[in-house]
């Protein structure tokens, strides 16, 4: 059962950003009816941007990412969205639009150029943006490039030189080739752990014992764990934390026993210190994946907004039934066109940025994994009703649902092959999806 | 308006004299087999090993590229899954060569070829090993077309795109969790029903050490018998009901084509056919991994068939010779190769959407005005190609 | 059963629009009949409901004898029923003699493998359909055009191999969807004669929805007259001329109308119509 929450949980933390994927394809797809193929690279510029961004911060700024302020996850959720956006405007701009008139094979086409260009592209290696640290090494002054001895960090005294040299690159321009991993910028903590005692460290007499300074009673079948924070003299709390887990087994323990904890940690370092004891949950919720969920469905709520309540949703809408017509009622076409691409870039920059905190490995080559995520979100997409809003979150979260049970219960390597089995079983037998309406075909 | 000749509710025939149908119907085969052999004593030591490597690779990729030309070409229908077909077709040849040899000749090395009046030919019972697996393979990959295109082509071009794409994903994923790879006769003489049920093809460690039989006279043969039955097809009722299809299926329906019937027909016969390319490829020297099922190798093949026009035969082939040749004289730009791709798809769609040579052939081009077939009374084409 | 085609009440609805609601027709042998009504009155979706495009809701329609309602349109197209549009779709990219000859196909085509191998009985079947289908453009005076790519031609060209192709199906009724659109009197003049000529050779009905009342009056024996998706007259052209429901549907008032004045009629009647929805 706690299995089965757990992965409900996680379904549904990825749902939302293949949901928030879906509704790029499904808008595109509203106001032009074609699949746009380069969506889920804009995806992946998306994850990547936040990625160069957050590496930015993390390293030439020297953000703990730890205890980033929750303005620099945001910061860096914008820098992705505007990279994404200004990315897919392009897109629109100089390679769909000359072809809004062509057959839709052409456009298709066009599209499968554009996502393998973004795909390739983005594999190339580019400049440097955030480097290691320097270091300084030594060697012989003879052995100098002239390059070392023109620079102005090269430190001659008589025989030896210290030179100093670039560190590697942790972010480069485009995104670089090997893989990486997301600093994780939203907070993250388990909401509803429970605390069994609170007080202060009284030592332990060796390595990987502690001792607390009231009694405590550890249930059997249940998990601990003792978070410490170090107070300085005058006891105010210093910062400095550390999780332990609790490897003694069930029973009372009187005060002055010792407690076993894991890692082994030398009870000296934590004596005098501030603890908790919490009872870790069977089921832990946490913030982080609250986070994620949250934020995509205020996106999805903001859209629902824009597209139902505001002249320019009317006009969204409008194209999406009949685009001479709503030429003919005084809407500008293409400013509309580009401005739904524009909101679905964004959107799928925001599956970009909170995607990768939930899994932080970032792998390229990207067509491999990431543009694979950009095919399930299609296919939610069609699932749910291409072309209808509800339809695609409706779709994203089945998808994930379906991906992630099929994974456990199942097998994990066969996870892809339940999406795209999914897929065909709805095409066979409601072609036009879940929540989709069939559109004729004028004669 | 002048009403002449009676129409009558049957069409009379004129049977060909033998003459005519061993010009028409039977030659071209012979010009086949002549490409073929050329192929194998003038082309392949005129290239050297390096050169004839490059060239057997072209002759593949024409299969590869004319045979996705019928499904994307002639029948307007977008398959991103043509390396998947190939895949399959490919594996299932050299899990028959392979283990086939192991069986018969107890090792998958070659066979020594006969050497008849100072000549190499290349034709042992290995051969005739790898022309079956390379059938078997060929059909394997034509029932999973079916099974594939049967759900999907009854729905709008774009679905078809997902799902065929959806489709070499998902042979690739089966490909990675195949068995490992018995490399001895003893380990395939003790090998378990479970071991072989497990499809033993050396998952993502990929599968080596099959013979390489795919020399240029096959893979000339094949080419060029491939291209050949393009060609008839085209000038065919099947032929034109393909382009019918592609140009407007609405008043296709209404001229009696029974679209998903024809659609799936240029489906299995483009499966078939990518097979039969994947076949030759395994047996080529190339090694042989799941990742040749993936997206990047289909995208290669659509290239070829978007460049050389959709819809011609020579175009495609030429495409796919140019495209197989130029990255090898590009070595040093692999890095760009596809970027140069991709932008070269781009900007032909916006400048020449229906490739270099649109539906024609390239003989076809002096004709003003775009006249495709013959305007007299005679069967175009007759010579072949 | 005398009549080639029968149609009894047959009718659909897009939603809550009933598009074409209790539609009959009988066509005998040879006959040439009209249907005619203001834009959007539905008579295009007739022709889509009688070629199977749409699929009717209610009602029958046989063919000669056998019942096609619910058929895919390739079977009705098979079963003796040929159409052209009102927005000509030839096949732009292959050459007029293709467009005939692939419409030749009901009639012969062959296997796969005989095609592969060009057998005798492939060629000689080739070689008749391209004889017939040369045999079909002279009947249009266009076998001088045959090699040309169908885009190329003139517009006049296009709607003549499009009724052409319909011909080429050998079918037992032909369908036109306003065939003289966009054509010059003197084109309208030989268009009428041709379909005059064609019914006589082949034997066929001929249903033809058109705008030109001109055309219609003088080539046309009986007419039906629809309005919002319901037959309000069928009768000779002097009675559906002198219907007063058929007057007061082309220009909602009771003025008696001269042909030329109908037409320009359909214009007015058509932002009545409820818009262009599910007819056209």
């Amino acid at each position: 059962m706690s299995d089965f929450l757990q992965i409900l949980i996680a379904a549904v933390a990825v749902g939302s950003t293949y949901a928030l994927l879906a509704l790029g394809y499904t808008l595109v797809y509203g106001v032009l009816k074609f699949i746009n193929f380069a969506h889920s690279d804009v995806f992946v510029l998306g994850a990547w941007t936040s990625f160069t961004a957050s590496m930015f911060v993390t390293q030439r700024m020297n953000v703990d990412p730890a205890h980033a302020p929750w303005w620099v996850g945001l910061c860096v959720l914008l820098a992705a969205i505007s990279v994404a956006s200004t990315v897919a405007y392009c897109i629109e701009r100089f390679a769909y639009r000359p072809l809004r008139k062509s057959p839709r094979l052409n456009v298709l086409i066009t599209a499968i150029g554009v996502s393998l260009l973004l795909q390739n592209v983005g594999q190339l290696t580019g400049p440097a943006v955030v480097r290691e640290t320097p270091t300084t090494v030594t060697k012989a002054a003879a052995d100098l490039t002239p390059a070392e001895r023109a620079s102005e960090t090269t430190k001659i005294n008589g025989e030896q030189a210290q030179v100093q040299v670039q560190g590697k690159p942790l972010a480069t321009l485009p995104f670089g080739s090997s893989p990486r991993s997301m600093p994780v910028l939203l907070p993250d903590a388990v909401l509803n752990e429970t605390t069994a005692a609170t007080g202060v460290m009284d030592g332990g007499s060796r390595r990987g014992m502690v001792k607390l300074d009231k009694p405590v009673t550890l249930e059997e079948g249940r998990t601990y764990s003792l978070q410490t924070e170090r107070l300085d003299a005058s006891g105010k709390p210093t910062g400095e934390r550390e999780t332990l887990g609790v490897a003694s087994p069930a029973g009372t323990y009187e005060k002055g026993t010792d407690i076993r904890t894991q890692p082994a940690r030398n009870a000296k370092d934590v004596q005098g210190a501030a603890y908790t004891l919490t009872i870790a949950p069977e089921v832990p919720i946490r913030l982080l994946d609250v986070l994620i969920v949250v934020s995509a469905l205020v996106l999805m709520a903001g859209l629902e907004i824009l597209v139902y309540r505001t002249k320019l949703g009317t006009a969204m809408r409008a194209i999406s039934y009949n685009v001479e017509t709503a030429q003919l009622m005084g809407i500008n076409v293409n400013l509309v066109i580009s401005f739904t691409f524009v909101l679905g870039a964004a959107l799928a920059a925001a599956a970009g940025f909170l995607y990768p905190m939930k899994y932080p490995g970032l792998n390229q080559p990207a067509h491999q994994i990431w543009v694979l995520l950009g095919l399930k979100a299609f296919v939610a997409a069609v699932v749910g009703g291409i072309g209808n809003i509800r339809g695609a979150v409706l779709g994203g979260f089945l998808i994930a649902l379906v991906e992630m049970f099929g994974a456990f219960y199942i097998s994990t390597k066969l996870s892809d092959v339940f999406v795209f089995a999914i897929l065909i079983f709805v095409l066979l037998v409601r072609p036009s999806g879940i929540l989709g309406t069939t559109v004729r075909e004028k004669v | 308006m002048a009403a002449t000749g009676a129409l009558g509710a049957s069409i009379p025939k004129h049977r060909p004299s033998s003459e005519q149908l061993l010009r028409t119907a039977v030659l071209p085969w012979f010009v086949v087999l002549v490409l073929a052999v050329l192929a194998q004593i003038v082309l392949q030591p005129l290239l050297g090993e390096y050169g004839a490597k490059v060239a057997r690779q072209a002759g593949i990729f024409i299969i590869a590229a004319v045979s996705l030309n019928v499904v994307n070409g002639f029948t307007g229908q977008f398959s991103m899954g043509h390396a998947g077909f190939m895949a399959v077709g490919g594996y299932v040849a050299a899990f028959t060569t392979y283990y086939g040899s192991m069986v018969l000749y107890g090792s998958a090395d070659k066979l020594a070829y006969p050497v008849v009046a100072g000549v190499t030919l290349p034709l042992t019972t290995g051969h005739l090993l790898m022309l079956a697996g390379i059938a078997l393979g060929g059909c394997v990959a034509a029932v999973l077309g079916l099974l594939v295109g049967l759900p999907s082509l009854r729905l709008r071009g774009d679905y078809l795109a997902i799902v065929t794409l959806g489709f070499g994903e998902i042979v690739r994923v089966l490909l990675e969790l195949s068995g490992p790879q018995m490399f001895t006769a003893a380990e395939v003489k003790d090998a378990t029903v479970k071991q072989w049920l497990s499809f033993p093809v050396g998952g993502s460690l990929g599968f080596s050490g099959i013979p390489t039989y795919a020399d240029a006279f096959w893979v000339f043969l094949l080419a060029a018998g491939t291209c050949l039955i393009a060609y008839r097809i085209k000038q065919s009722s099947s032929g034109r009901a393909f382009l019918s299809i592609r140009e407007d299926e609405i008043a296709a329906r209404a001229m009696g084509i029974n679209l998903t019937a024809y659609k799936v027909r240029a489906f299995v016969f483009a499966a078939f056919f990518g097979g039969v390319a994947g076949g030759l490829l395994v047996h080529s020297g190339v090694p042989s991994q799941p990742s040749i099922a993936g997206f990047q190798a289909s995208f290669e093949i659509i290239i070829m068939v978007v460049l050389g026009g959709l819809g011609s035969i020579s175009g495609a082939v030429l495409a796919a010779i140019i495209l197989s040749v130029l990255p090898e004289m590009l070595r040093n730009l692999a890095e760009f190769r596809l970027i140069l791709y991709a932008l070269l798809l781009i900007v032909m769609m916006l400048v020449r959407p229906k490739g270099l040579f649109g539906v024609r052939e390239v003989w076809e081009l002096g004709r003003g005005g775009g006249s495709g077939g013959g305007g007299g009374g005679s069967v175009s084409g007759g010579g072949g190609r | 059963m005398s009549n080639l085609l029968d149609v009894a009440g047959i009718g659909i609805s897009f939603g809550g629009l009933k598009a074409v609601q209790n539609f009959s027709l009988s066509m005998p042998k040879g006959c040439l009949y009209g249907l005619i009504g203001p834009n959007g009155a539905g008579k295009t979706t007739v022709f889509n409901l009688l070629t199977g495009v749409y699929r009717a809701q209610t009602g029958t329609i046989t063919l000669d004898g056998v019942r096609v309602e619910g058929l895919p349109p390739h079977q009705i197209a098979a079963a003796g029923l040929s159409r052209t549009f009102q927005n000509i779709r030839l096949f732009g990219d292959l050459t007029v003699l293709d467009n005939v000859k692939l419409a030749c196909h009901l009639r012969g085509s062959h296997s796969m493998l005989a095609t592969m191998l060009r057998t005798a009985g492939f060629q000689a079947q080739e070689g008749a359909i391209t004889a017939r289908a040369m045999d079909m453009l002279g009947v249009f005076g266009l076998e001088r055009l045959a090699g040309e790519q169908a885009r190329n031609l003139p517009y006049g060209d296009q709607r003549r191999l499009e009724i052409c192709r319909a011909l080429a199906t050998e079918p037992k009724v032909l369908l036109l969807d306003e065939p003289a659109a966009g054509m010059n009197p003197s084109e309208k003049k030989s268009l009428a004669e041709t379909i005059r000529q064609i019914r006589e050779r082949f034997g066929l009905a001929v249903l033809l929805i058109e705008h030109d009342m001109g055309l219609v009056m003088e080539i046309c024996q009986q007419i039906t007259v629809l309005d919002h998706g319901e037959v309000i007259a069928v009768g000779t052209p002097e009675q559906v001329q002198s219907n007063p429901k058929v007057i007061e549907a082309y220009l909602g008032a009771a003025e008696p109308a001269a042909a030329d004045a109908v037409e320009a009629g359909g214009a007015a009647a058509a932002s009545s119509a409820g818009g262009a929805h599910g007819a056209a």
